[in-house]
């Protein structure tokens, strides 16, 4: 018995060391992997709204293809190999110009001197993210008042509007519930960038962890308003109801067109023309596939 | 020679433990470092604005801490009075079948996942108080509270009932032969006997209901106001961590801002759990 247990003990420690050893090598082994992918990989990186979903089609074009040559069969027979790294919009248009990655990507509009300094450069829209003001439809704000402002939406939200009251006198006297994500989440920064312009939102506001709790909050609280990403708004139809905008409902066709303004471009950048292979897999993310993955992420696809 | 060797087997692996704990301490400061230069230690736990991402940044947590201590605090104001009852029942007064029915349900309380109890309190609390007292939003740090009662519940019943019964028998005999009534014995004898073991009790799970995240974070709201009752909501800084590293730039001041919460929750709960090793060894020392 007590041999056993010994045998057991020391078992125990041999796994424990084994693990230990492996996390060391680990990184040794990583480099060597890296510079020999390194002239034939492709290196996208930036807003970490869009990598998700460009990770995943990377997941699915390497599955689905391996090789260059099962690509394009001119090409040579070598592995595919697609790195993506998140670092923010910023980054994304900073390490496509220095040429840290070949295609850096950006969730928001380019500026006008960014896009100076790439003038062989290309921009391709993959799709946009917007952002539907919800309210639950037992809220007779959805008869009373379908149309807001987008100065309404940030009174509301900044706390000068308390109660739906003020913001039609038709509405109950009932003080709002404020729902938002955290701030660090995507949406909070394009709702800061679009429709708060830097006014602080009220203190009140309940953060709620995920886009699907803030879908949740407002489907069951009838007070509540929230901005949840309209891709929530078709799976909790009957639930949720979303708001007019400045008059624009914010429809597929609107958000693709840019009438419907809460919202942002899904962008992908490059500094010159991009090669072959990089184009390749460009196609792969225009395409109905890659457009597909664009959707279920909860994002508007670029119109085809 | 066996023996021997099983010494430093174990040895090397409680070392290992002990290097873990230190290794995570170290992580910690480490990786929060560049924010006690940015903002003072004070200014950081009474600052009262939080808003990692504005210009200029405001990294204070002083919200969180009073948020976490208002859960924390309330949950022990429901959970002491009923846990020691408990546990004075089960010690002294229950019949054995039924002590024998009773303990392991309650040890079985501790098994239930907290999310499951945040899930619950979610989708019941929350909707109880919005029908029944007209808020607009059910959460606050009472509802947080009442799920963190039941929770730390059984810490504080076993903790409390094996003060009382690692009492010297001694005690009772005498009493017994003095002819005390039982009521009496409990309270004057045993209690004070036990008052060491006992304040152990309630400074462990305050410990535990300080750390707990996501029945907190699914109760208590989550607003950055800062709470001036019970019954207001606000954000625990275990949320506040929660909500906010999986969305943060890593490097960022941001995420070395949460780190530093982090560390601050983490030394306040490993004061808490120092100052329980103390007790017990004062115990150990004084009665027995």
């Amino acid at each position: 018995m007590k041999k056993f247990k010994f045998l057991l003990v020391s078992l125990l420690v041999l796994l424990v060391l084994a693990g230990c050893g492996q996390t060391s090598e680990a990184p040794k082994s990583e480099p060597a992997k890296e510079t020999a992918a390194k002239d034939q990989s492709i290196k996208l990186g930036g807003s970490s709204t869009l990598a998700p979903v460009i990770a995943k089609c990377a997941d699915d074009f390497t599955e689905q293809y391996k090789t260059w040559n099962k690509v394009d069969p001119q090409l040579p027979e070598e592995p595919i190999v697609i790195f993506v790294s998140t670092g923010g919009s910023g980054f994304g248009v900073k390490s496509a110009l220095d040429g840290t990655v070949n295609i850096g990507l950006v969730s928001r509009e380019m500026k006008e001197e960014e896009k100076a300094k790439m003038p062989n450069g290309k921009i391709i829209k993959l799709g946009s993210d917007a952002l539907a003001i919800a309210v639950n439809p037992q809220n007779p704000v959805v008869q009373v008042k379908p149309n807001l402002t987008t100065d309404e939406v940030k009174r509301i939200f900044a706390g000068e509007i308390k109660t739906w009251q003020e913001l039609d006198a038709k509405l109950p006297n009932r003080p709002t519930v404020l729902a938002i994500r955290d701030l660090g989440g995507g949406a909070s920064q394009v709702f800061d960038e679009l429709v708060m312009k830097k006014t602080p939102v009220a203190k009140e506001a309940i953060q709620l962890p995920s886009m699907g709790a803030l879908a949740g909050k407002v489907a069951e609280n009838a007070d509540a308003i929230g901005y949840v990403s309209t891709g929530l708004i078709k799976q909790n139809e009957g639930k949720i109801s979303a708001l007019n905008i400045d008059d624009v409902t914010p429809t597929n066709e609107n958000i693709a067109s840019g009438q419907y303004k809460i919202a942002r471009p899904l962008l992908l950048v490059t500094k010159e023309q991009p090669d072959q292979k990089q184009q390749l897999f460009i196609d792969y993310l225009l395409s109905e596939k890659g457009l597909k993955v664009v959707e279920e992420m909860g994002f508007v696809p670029t119109a085809k | 020679m066996m023996q021997e060797r099983m010494g430093t087997i174990c040895l090397l692996v409680a070392g290992c433990s002990t290097l873990l704990l230190i290794s995570v301490l170290l992580f910690m400061v480490l990786e929060s470092w560049p924010v006690w230069s940015a903002v003072s230690p004070l200014a950081f736990i009474l600052g009262t604005d939080w808003n990692p991402l504005a210009e200029p940044l405001q990294l204070g947590i002083g919200t969180m801490i009073l948020s976490t201590l208002w859960t924390a605090l309330g949950a022990l104001l429901l959970a002491v009075p009923l846990g020691l009852c408990c546990a004075i029942f089960l010690a002294e007064f229950a019949p054995q079948w039924m002590a024998n029915i009773l303990r392991p349900v309650l040890n079985l309380l501790t098994g239930i996942p907290s999310v499951v109890y945040g899930f619950l309190g979610a989708t019941v609390l929350v909707k109880f108080f919005e029908i029944n007292f007209a808020m607009a939003s059910g959460e606050s740090l009472f509802c947080a509270s009442l799920v963190l009662t039941i929770m730390v519940l059984p810490y504080i019943i076993s903790t409390s009932e094996s003060a009382l019964r690692a009492i010297p028998p001694e005690y009772r005999q005498v009493s017994l032969a003095l002819g005390v009534s039982k009521p009496y014995l409990t309270l004057r004898v045993l209690l004070p006997l036990a008052k060491r073991g006992l304040l152990g009790a309630i400074i462990l799970s305050f410990g535990r209901a300080a750390g707990e995240t996501m029945a907190v974070l699914m109760l208590a709201g989550n607003t950055m106001v800062l709470p001036t009752s019970w019954f207001s909501k606000g954000e625990p800084l275990p949320a506040l961590i929660a909500l906010e590293l999986g969305t943060s730039e890593v490097g960022s001041l941001h995420y070395q801002g949460l780190f530093a919460a982090g560390l601050v929750l983490l030394l306040f709960v490993l004061g808490m759990n120092l100052l329980l090793a103390l007790f017990r060894r004062d115990r150990r020392s004084g009665v027995s």
